[in-house]
């Protein structure tokens, strides 16, 4: 069998879907980003306000992006696995496979196999918290620099958490946090609130420091062009020459790197809090045979 | 509720929302559900096609193996069974030879045998007759001495028993002597 190597006008829709959303979000960014002089630290622009109760939901570029980054994998998604294949895997499958394999072995290792099934939410998370950092690479607001995004994804995973804690009825949701003794469940009924915040903070953090980082030094290297280079006659002195090269770096390091390094990192937390918080000695003396398995 | 369109205008760099973690949570629950539709349930499907083909693969393989070790060794008992055959053969045709022969030798050995003893009853035969041509002979000869001797005729009719008694002196003492 000879694999059809054109690609069809469906493969195009699922190209499509990962582009269009992309270049949308950009193209909202410069039609809606206010001009700014000097050195502008700011959050996500706020493209529509919602007034609601308590507080007024906020369509910002955070959310707008985190649209647009959703869209794109699960466009990518239906990219890698059109026309699968028992027998004859193309590369797209085997990107696919790759994928798919790599998170089971990572749960596995990480959690157990008795904790696959949670494999997708993993991907997930690594998914759209890489891909969230890596627009910044567009000249997107990064949704992973906005607080209230990864906020989100910490309340979810406290709810996984919890369920994880209470999977095997109320006496064990109880024991999880006083068996230990009682100097243990009060620490532990403390990083049960904490753990949410942390890691919210942690990511956050790591990633918006990335971005002001690299907003400080993209000015400081205009102020020294106009202080070295400002003599150049005419346009040539307001060239920032100064400024090719080292933010690119910067933005690689940043943006490409810690933003992959903090996706691991989330992911690597929820599976080692999923799986720590699940009480597995009730749970293998209630279902010996499959909790073996 | 009203929706009014800002001008434009950021949030501070540290803010919280409770409707932005709401739908940040909600985005991830929603892309997890998808991830799980669009990515690992069709890529788990194959792959688990593909094990259970391999699987099927591999004890077919096995099937075939065991089927051809069975095949080699009933073969090579039917060869050994040949073998055990031929040796058989072989064996009883020696066997046969060696009967045949011994048949053969010991007719050849009764035939030399009974060629012999012809010969010597023939020999016996001989020696027989000649003995009985020189009784004759000798009978004829004392006859004819003692006529010599007595003058007179001698009745052969009737000295028979004289003339027997004679000989058979004759012979003992020639048998004696032999």
């Amino acid at each position: 069998m000879t694999e059809k190597r054109r690609l069809s006008g469906q493969d195009w829709a699922c190209i499509a879907l990962m582009i269009l959303p992309l270049l949308g979000a950009m193209l909202m960014k410069t039609l809606f980003s206010p001009s700014s002089e000097g050195v502008d630290i700011h959050g996500a622009i706020i493209f529509l306000q919602i007034e609601l109760p308590y507080q007024p939901l906020l369509i910002t570029e955070s959310e707008i992006n985190s649209w647009a980054v959703i869209i794109a994998i699960v466009g990518l998604c239906l990219f890698l696995t059109r026309n699968l294949s028992v027998r004859y895997p193309g590369v797209r499958q085997h990107i696919a496979e790759w994928i798919v394999e790599k998170c089971e072995g990572l749960v596995d290792d990480s959690m157990g196999a008795f904790f696959r099934f949670v494999t997708p939410f993993i991907c997930a998370i690594m998914a759209l918290s890489a891909f969230s950092s890596f627009t910044a690479m567009l000249g997107l607001y990064a949704p992973t620099s906005d607080l209230n995004v990864v906020a989100g994804w910490a309340l979810l995973v406290a709810v996984a958490i919890t369920i994880s804690r209470a999977s095997c009825g109320p006496r064990a949701y109880i024991g999880t946090f006083v068996d230990d003794g009682p100097v243990m469940a009060l620490l532990n009924i403390i990083s049960e609130f904490a753990t949410p915040v942390s890691m919210a903070f942690r990511h956050y953090g790591n990633v918006m420091s990335g971005a002001v980082i690299g907003v400080l030094v993209t000015a400081a290297l205009t102020g020294l062009t106009q202080l070295l280079l400002g003599w150049l006659p005419g346009f040539l002195g307001d060239i920032p020459f100064l400024r090719i090269g080292l933010p690119a770096m910067l933005s690689i390091y940043f943006d490409i790197f810690s933003g992959a390094i903090q996706a691991y990192i989330f992911a690597m937390l929820t599976m080692l809090y999923v799986s720590g918080s699940f009480p597995m000695a009730v749970y293998e003396k209630r279902h010996p045979k499959k909790a073996a398995m | 509720m009203t929706i009014n369109v800002q001008t434009i205008q950021a949030l501070p760099v540290i803010s919280i929302n409770v409707w932005s973690i709401l739908i940040s949570l909600a985005n991830l629950f929603i892309l997890y559900r998808l991830v799980r539709r669009f990515l690992f349930k069709p890529v788990k499907k194959v792959l688990d096609a593909r094990k259970a083909e391999l699987e099927g693969r591999y004890a077919a393989a096995e099937q075939a193996e065991q089927d051809a070790l069975a095949d080699k060794a009933a073969w090579s008992e039917k060869m050994a069974g040949a073998q055990a055959e031929a040796d058989g053969i072989l064996h009883r045709a020696v066997s046969d030879a060696k009967l045949s022969s011994e048949a053969i030798i010991a007719s050849a050995k009764e035939q030399a045998e009974g060629i012999v003893a012809s010969a010597e009853e023939e020999a016996r035969l001989e020696r027989r007759k000649a003995e009985a041509g020189i009784r004759q002979e000798l009978v004829g000869v004392s006859t004819s001495l003692a006529e010599k001797l007595l003058g007179r005729e001698i009745n052969a009719s009737d000295h028979q028993a004289l003339i027997d008694s004679f000989i058979e002196e004759l012979g003992d003492s020639s048998d004696g002597s032999n």
